[in-house]
């Protein structure tokens, strides 16, 4: 019994030592640095703008393949580079694999799921916010990002799927929408914004200066308008803003797409981007080295280089100097000394003008200086350049601190006089007055009567090398011989890319476009 | 064991001869006498004594003494005892017979560590193999497991060639995609993800739990397997004995990749037809002159591997260690250095460690002892930019390494292709001459434990603590300087990281047996686990003054000009475990065996908090049993272990929307923002596997002969996999997968001798196939990149190559018309004479993504390992030889034409292009390689991977009892050993061993040959 009475005291003493350590209640810690929208304070309604500048961080960030995607096929550019799928896009011969396509895709439909993200949490905030309007305005604001980028998707892929929320499981099912369908869908979106927008130019506001106002989400509105040929929707949008007095062209053509030509009375959409005037550390940057030369002796020595990779066309630089264009073609095109010597040995332009010349105005000299030749761009874009002599001192890549511009009021100008041309009408500006302001600033004569071909060329001189707005104008005109050039041919179902196979692959209801 | 098993042998012949001396005689013979153990002088009872040949036997009684009668004096007595040398003795003339029995200290008797306590090898009904530190440090090598590569069946080791770098190890295939799928590796006692910080010296052994019976006692971290290393011990009563180890070697990099020169390289570029390329050589030949040997190539022609590497790089290992003990105590302290050159040039590029060590074990009193360990490794270790191995690839063979024309270049006129033309710098040297990056390593484990016994020999209590701390401080450094294009600013970038992680072990061990035939092993104790991890980061740009390979001193972000505010931040991390365990082995009289394990996981990591783990194993010992005589087979065990295991080493999620800071330019300001991220992982639970494991272990032939078989299912459930959401650029981890791991895993081992020279054989292979048993729902999960598709489709192996199948090229029009495409297809697709053929699979005329298949998969379906050792007089020749088949290799380094067009190809492709009808059905044509057509993801970019290797060459020379000049030398051994000199493999690439199959840039394995010397004073 004793001994008995021994071993329970024993185990009894044991079992203690084991589990006197024991310690189950850290399992109810939680994990550490992990920001919780489940822990969001609605309450703190200060917090709500925040997501505003989120949105316009999604918008700005745009990857570099995305605008050679939107625009290689115009017969203003060619892909001067070694990218495969661009120079092969640029031939209208599309490949369902190429890595851009799918890139391109998610750029856009990635910032349109998160941009319905923001919108939901907004809407939370609302409830307890002082002034729910506000919330309103963000959302408009948001509404006409998503509306612009729907616009780039389905003037890609035609058909495509309209997101209507954050939530992406809802997409496995969500049907496909016609392109109509998805113009549509823009239009109505922007009349939901507008009226929440203010009445202002971008730049005259002062929460976030060059932000959406009203005039945006019009101009989208009269795009996705012309899209589906609704002329007259297009002449009332563009002829609200230009009633409404609040733009104007910015006189220096060459500048305007330069340091001071940022957030100017034109702009009615534009991507900011900046080194803060810093020599070195933070920027927000926009690859511009892609649009750049890839041999230049710039003014200011060890400014860096480009990639080479766009190459306004043959056929675009004819176009302007038979127009007798000037300030248009010096910011339009930089050329190299092998560009001009192409140029010339057409004998109908052996005598050019004097700005056509390989170093800019601001002393840059483009592509190589000795006798060798280019291996890429024989020209590349002026839109997209920034002249050494503007790089904050210290800084290097190319284009850094320059904006892109997205929607100028030229555009609007020149989508109202298609619109009235095309059978529109409308009491704020006559077609021939809107060609004829445009033309006046880059110092041309003034035309008595305009057709749609008139429209179409002064588009074709003004935007050249912007947004692939070229490409879109000949495609919805039907003039798509002009793009049979070089040996290229467009076919009839050229007009849209195919899906890519990454999204066929998990999107069944996507079928072979 | 060898040593022993052959002075056995040795004695044999011997015997015979004595045996053929004597008379035939046909009387039966009375023999007594009394059994002792070798070990400690102590009669062994139980010992059966048997005469040979016959059923006529008798064990010992509890004195160790027997009597028999035998058939007459030319009988054989066979006396065996589980655990000790079988000795026969002819009986002659003696009455008398005494015997001394040896343990035996081959596998059957040796303790094998299990978690939590130790078993005997021949009561094990588990998969485990263990590997002693004879064989561990026949490896020069710093990372401990590399020195297992071929010789575990069933464990997957992939080298590192960079210095410092651990390889990846896998144990029984791929059950989980994350985390490498690492093993738990449980040093002493403590657990780690690795034990690259170990001396490969100072390791006593090495266990590797290969089956869920085995390792179930580790519950939630053992899925993975479980790898227990315990570290060198002194001994009792041993007087001091000092040991130095150490080898001073060389390494040279094998397989060097060939890359086209530059004549290759010309005529390729010129054949593509694009006159971008073709101005770059003309650019080229302007620049640099034209070559004398072919005026139409430039007169450069670089071999950028030869530029970039060393030819030799050296490394080094040496150990000094002191161990002994008295009756009450032992110990064990050693001090090592470790040192490894890389093989990149002008960089540093380097592994350094010094480790300290002590292991102290007191008996306080008969009842009571107490021990500790610490062990400490400090390593620096400073990475060479792996985008050198990249760019010594790519770099055109027609730009030279200096180009004085180059004069905007500062501070080293380095050729820049970019002033060819090229998009990209390409000279691997700015990466090699402009950057430094250091981490400085250091770790610190300790471990304390008392052990009590409260019934002696029966119930024992110890309490253990297990401490680790470690830190890693790494310092990336950019110098500033002018590629002659661009300007480039000085930037630093630091990292502190730390991490403190203990383990509280308390447990009981009873140990009884119970009626002289029932043992009974019973543990039963709790462990609290805690782990918390902390790290900041910060950077700058604009160093002044500007920083230099001489400044060093002045490298910190406190002189940098410009604060990178991006580059700053911290994280933390606090994981907490407690768990109750158990453990059970019964035998009765060494035949039957039974086990089972319990363990209850709780932590606080994911939603789910508790878990339970089982296992429950058995073996039966043919051999024991009285029908069982096979003169043949000494040992003969079937065993059978069914386990569930957890896997925690998948990350933690939050389950719900997070907010991203985000900044944006407005107006020249900076901004903050919020980013709402929708999207969110949902694992919510560990990975779970089950597994069954069926095996035979046999020894035969008088135990020269062992064999260990066995056969696996393990199923892993609620993996971590990751899904990819349609139009968002996202991925989501989800608690989704389900897993099959399946082989049959074969080690045999002979060892014997003959005359004067011992010798052993062995080999070893496994079988695996890895298959996607579910995934919760869809039929397939993408994984890769979009370019190159990999996919786990049901019933595939995990993230298998995807794409179409090549058929050849096409060679003409007219092949091109009557290969099966739609004349539709045909001009769409713009296929030319040149172009792969793509296998229709569906046969609808057209290839799209209908047609693609499975290509191969990362893992390998078969490895194996075989191994010879000889020893004569005082030499030791040992030879290792291992390989793997079945995996495939995604040649990425090929697959970057899609990204960038005109940079260069190796030389294999260069030279085998298709240049016209008939010149090659296996490359397309040089244009054809720029086609998207091409570039589809198919079998021409997923290679073989199949490799046999010459693992590991040793000759050793043992110098014992030798007096020079008159002075007694110390024990000693010089030793050559030349490790992985040979690798043979067919895949266009520098190396075979590529761990998840994806070849962009990987570091070159090198050969190492070093002369090592071994003194025992």
């Amino acid at each position: 019994m004793n001994k008995l009475q021994y071993f329970k005291s024993l185990f009894a003493l044991s079992l203690t030592l084991v589990f006197a350590t024991a310690c189950d209640d850290s399992l109810d810690d939680p994990l550490e640095g992990q920001v919780l929208v489940e822990g969001t304070d609605y309450t703190l309604t200060e917090n709500m703008p925040l997501l505003r500048i989120g949105a316009y961080d999604l918008l700005y960030d745009l990857q570099w393949e995305t605008f050679p995607i939107i625009s290689v096929r115009g017969d203003d550019v060619n892909p001067a580079g070694d990218q495969f799928p661009l120079t092969e896009t640029d031939q209208f011969r599309y490949d369902r694999s190429f890595w851009m396509y799918n890139s391109t895709w998610l750029n856009f439909y990635d910032d349109i799921i998160k941009w319905h993200g923001a919108m939901e949490e907004i809407a939370k905030y609302q409830a307890n916010a002082a002034n729910p309007a506000e919330g309103d305005q963000y959302i408009a604001e948001i509404k006409v990002m998503i509306g612009w980028e729907l616009l780039q998707l389905s003037r890609l892929w035609g058909d495509i799927l309209i997101p209507t929320s954050s939530q992406t499981d809802d997409l496995y099912t969500t049907p496909v929408s016609s392109q109509q369908e998805v113009m549509q869908h823009i239009s109505d979106l922007m009349d939901e914004a507008a009226p929440l927008l203010a009445s202002i130019r971008p730049n005259q506001r002062t929460d976030i200066k060059g932000g959406i106002t009203k005039y945006t989400a019009l101009a989208v509105k009269a795009m996705a308008n012309l899209e589906m040929k609704n002329y007259q929707g297009v002449a009332d949008a563009t002829g609200e803003i230009i009633s409404s007095g609040a733009f104007e062209l910015y006189n220096d053509y060459y500048e305007l797409f330069k340091v001071p030509g940022k957030l100017s009375n034109e702009s009615l959409l534009e991507f900011q981007y900046s080194d803060f005037g810093q020599s070195s550390g933070n920027a927000e940057y926009y690859l511009h080295q892609f649009f750049g030369p890839n041999n230049w002796t710039p003014a200011v020595a060890g400014s860096g280089a480009g990639w080479g990779f766009w190459e306004p066309s043959m056929k675009y630089i004819k176009f302007m100097l038979d127009r007798n264009e000037t300030v248009r073609l010096e910011t339009s095109v930089l050329f190299t000394r092998e560009g001009i010597e192409m140029i010339q040995s057409d004998p109908n332009y052996t005598n050019l003008p004097a700005f056509v010349s390989n170093t800019t105005r601001d002393g840059d000299v483009i592509g190589r200086t000795d006798a060798q030749p280019n291996p890429r761009a024989k020209f590349s874009s002026g839109k997209h350049y920034l002249p050494s002599n503007q790089l904050t001192t210290g800084r290097v890549r190319y284009g850094e601190n320059k904006n892109v511009l997205v929607i100028r009021y030229s555009e609007i100008l020149l989508m109202h006089a298609e619109a009235l041309v095309s059978g529109a009408t409308s009491s704020a500006m006559s077609a021939v007055d809107a060609v004829n302001e445009v033309r006046g600033r880059a110092g041309l004569t003034d035309l008595a009567t305009v057709t749609l071909d008139d429209v179409l060329n002064e588009k074709f001189a003004e935007f050249g090398l912007e947004w692939g707005i070229r490409f879109y104008d000949v495609v919805r005109n039907g003039r798509t011989t002009e793009l049979n050039r070089d040996g290229r041919t467009f076919g009839t179902d050229d007009q849209y890319l195919p899906y890519p196979l990454a999204q066929l692959d998990l999107l069944t209801q996507l079928s072979d476009n | 064991m060898k040593k022993t098993l052959s002075s056995y042998f040795k004695v044999l012949p011997l015997l015979l001869l004595f045996a053929l001396s004597q008379p035939l005689s046909a009387q039966t013979v009375q023999v007594s006498g009394t059994v002792l153990s070798a070990e400690d002088g102590q009669p062994l009872p139980s010992v059966t004594v048997r005469e040979k040949g016959t059923n006529n036997g008798m064990t010992t009684d509890l004195d160790g003494k027997y009597r028999l009668q035998v058939s007459n004096n030319q009988a054989v007595l066979v006396f065996s005892f589980v655990g000790f040398v079988t000795q026969e003795v002819l009986v002659g003339n003696q009455t008398t017979i005494n015997v001394t029995l040896s343990p035996n200290v081959s596998e059957l008797g040796e303790i094998v560590v299990v978690g939590y306590g130790s078993q005997e090898q021949k009561d094990i009904t588990s998969s485990i193999s263990t590997v002693k530190s004879e064989e561990i440090a026949k490896v020069p090598t710093a990372q401990a497991m590399q020195a297992l590569q071929g010789k575990v069946p069933g464990l997957q080791i992939v080298s590192s060639g960079a210095p410092g770098a651990a390889p990846t190890v896998r144990v029984r295939g791929v059950g989980s995609l994350e985390g490498n799928a690492a093993p738990l590796y449980v040093v002493d006692g403590m657990f780690f993800n690795s034990i690259d910080f170990l001396n490969t010296s100072d390791i006593a052994s090495i266990s590797v739990l290969k089956d869920a019976s085995a390792s179930a006692i580790y519950g939630v971290r053992a899925s993975n397997g479980v790898i227990l290393i315990e570290t060198k011990s002194g001994s009792y009563n041993k007087p001091a004995e000092i040991v130095y180890n150490g080898y001073y070697g060389i390494q040279t990099a094998q397989n060097v990749l060939k890359v086209a020169n530059a004549q290759q390289f010309t005529n390729y570029a010129l054949a593509t037809g694009s006159s971008a390329d073709a101005a770059f050589i003309d650019n080229a030949l302007q620049r640099f002159g034209r070559s004398r040997i072919d005026p139409n190539i430039p007169n450069v022609n670089t071999d950028w591997y030869g530029e970039v590497m060393e030819s030799y790089a050296p490394q080094q290992n040496h150990t000094l260690s002191v161990n002994g003990g008295s009756d009450n105590t032992r110990y064990s302290l050693g001090v090592s250095y470790f040192k490894q050159d890389g093989l990149m040039k002008f960089t540093r590029n380097e592994y350094e460690r010094v480790n300290l060590r002590s292991k102290i074990d007191y008996d306080v009193s008969e009842n009571f002892r107490v021990g500790g360990n610490i062990n400490i490794s400090n390593g620096t270790q400073y990475v060479g930019e792996n985008s050198v191995w990249f760019k010594s690839f790519f770099a055109v063979p027609i730009l030279p390494v200096y180009d004085d024309l180059n004069t905007a270049a500062s501070p080293n006129r380095f050729g820049n292709a970019q002033v060819l033309g090229y998009r990209g710098s390409q000279n691997p040297l700015f990466d090699l001459y402009y950057n430094d990056n250091r981490n400085k390593i250091n770790k610190f484990l300790a471990n304390f434990y008392a052990e009590l016994d409260i019934i002696p020999e029966t119930l024992k209590f110890r309490t253990a603590y297990n401490y680790s701390f470690s830190q890693v401080n790494s310092r990336n450094l950019n110098f500033d300087f002018n590629d002659g294009v661009t300007e480039r600013v000085s930037s630093i970038n630091r990292s502190h990281a730390t991490s403190f992680n203990q383990i509280s072990d308390n447990y009981l061990t009873f140990n009884k047996q119970f009626a002289g035939k029932h043992n009974v092993t019973a543990v039963a104790g709790y462990s609290y686990r805690s782990e918390t991890s902390e790290g900041v980061f910060a950077g700058g740009t604009e160093l002044f003054p500007s920083p230099s390979r001489l400044n060093e001193e002045l490298w910190y972000i406190s002189l940098t000009q410009t604060r990178d505010e991006t580059a700053y931040g911290d994280y933390g991390s606090k994981l907490y475990g407690s768990s109750y365990f158990s453990r059970l082995a019964y035998n009765f009289d060494d035949r039957y065996l039974l086990y089972g394990t319990y363990r209850r996981d709780g932590n606080n990591k994911f939603q789910q908090k508790w878990g339970d783990f089982f296992t429950v194993g058995a073996g039966w010992v043919l051999t024991e049993e009285d029908f069982f005589d096979v003169s043949a087979v000494d040992f003969l065990k079937v065993r059978g272990g069914w386990g569930q295991l957890g896997n925690d080493g998948v990350a933690a999620s939050v389950g719900e929307p997070t907010i991203d800071q985000r900044f944006v330019a407005i107006d020249g300001e900076r901004v903050s923002g919020n980013v709402v991220i929708p999207t969110f992982d949902y694992v919510d639970r560990w990975e779970t596997t089950e597994e069954l494991n069926i095996g035979v272990s046999a020894r035969m032939f008088n135990e020269r002969l062992s064999v260990e078989a066995d056969y696996f299912q393990r199923d892993t459930k609620d993996a971590s996999v990751t899904i990819i959401l349609p139009l968002i650029r996202s991925n989501v981890r989800r608690s989704a997968g389900s897993f099959r791991n399946e082989g049959f895993e074969l080690a045999l081992n002979w060892s014997d001798e003959i005359g004067d020279v011992r010798y052993s054989v062995g080999g070893n292979l496994a079988t695996l196939n890895n298959e996607v048993l579910s995934l919760g729902g869809p039929q397939y999960l993408d994984a890769g990149s979009a370019e190159f598709r990999q996919r786990s489709i049901i019933g595939q192996p995990l993230q298998a190559f995807f794409g179409y199948e090549t058929d050849g090229i096409f060679q003409n029009q007219s092949d091109i018309d009557n290969y099966g495409y739609t004349s539709e297809f045909v001009t769409d697709s713009g296929i030319e004479p040149g172009d792969y053929k793509f296998k229709d699979q569906n046969q609808d005329g057209v290839i799209d993504d209908q047609d693609r298949v499975v290509l191969g998969s990362y893992l390998p379906t078969l490895t194996y390992g075989f191994n010879f050792a000889v020893s004569y007089m005082n030499f030791d020749l040992s030879a290792d030889f291992q390989g793997m088949s079945g995996h495939s290799i995604l040649n990425r380094k090929r697959g970057e034409i899609i990204f960038t067009t005109d940079t260069n190809i190796d030389a294999e492709l260069a030279e085998n292009l298709w240049t016209g009808e008939g010149t090659s059905n296996k490359y397309p044509s040089a244009a054809g390689l720029r086609k998207g057509w091409n570039q589809s993801m198919s079998d021409y970019f997923v290679e073989d991977g199949s490799y046999f290797r010459i693992q590991n060459i040793r000759l050793s020379y043992n110098l014992i009892n030798q007096t020079v000049l008159g002075t007694e030398i110390p024990e000693t051994r010089i030793t050559f050993t030349a490790e992985k000199p040979l690798t043979l493999f067919n895949y266009n690439g520098f190396n075979p061993e590529v761990a998840n199959g994806i070849d962009r840039q990987t570091y070159p394995i090198p050969a190492v040959y070093t002369l090592g010397l071994n003194i025992k004073f």
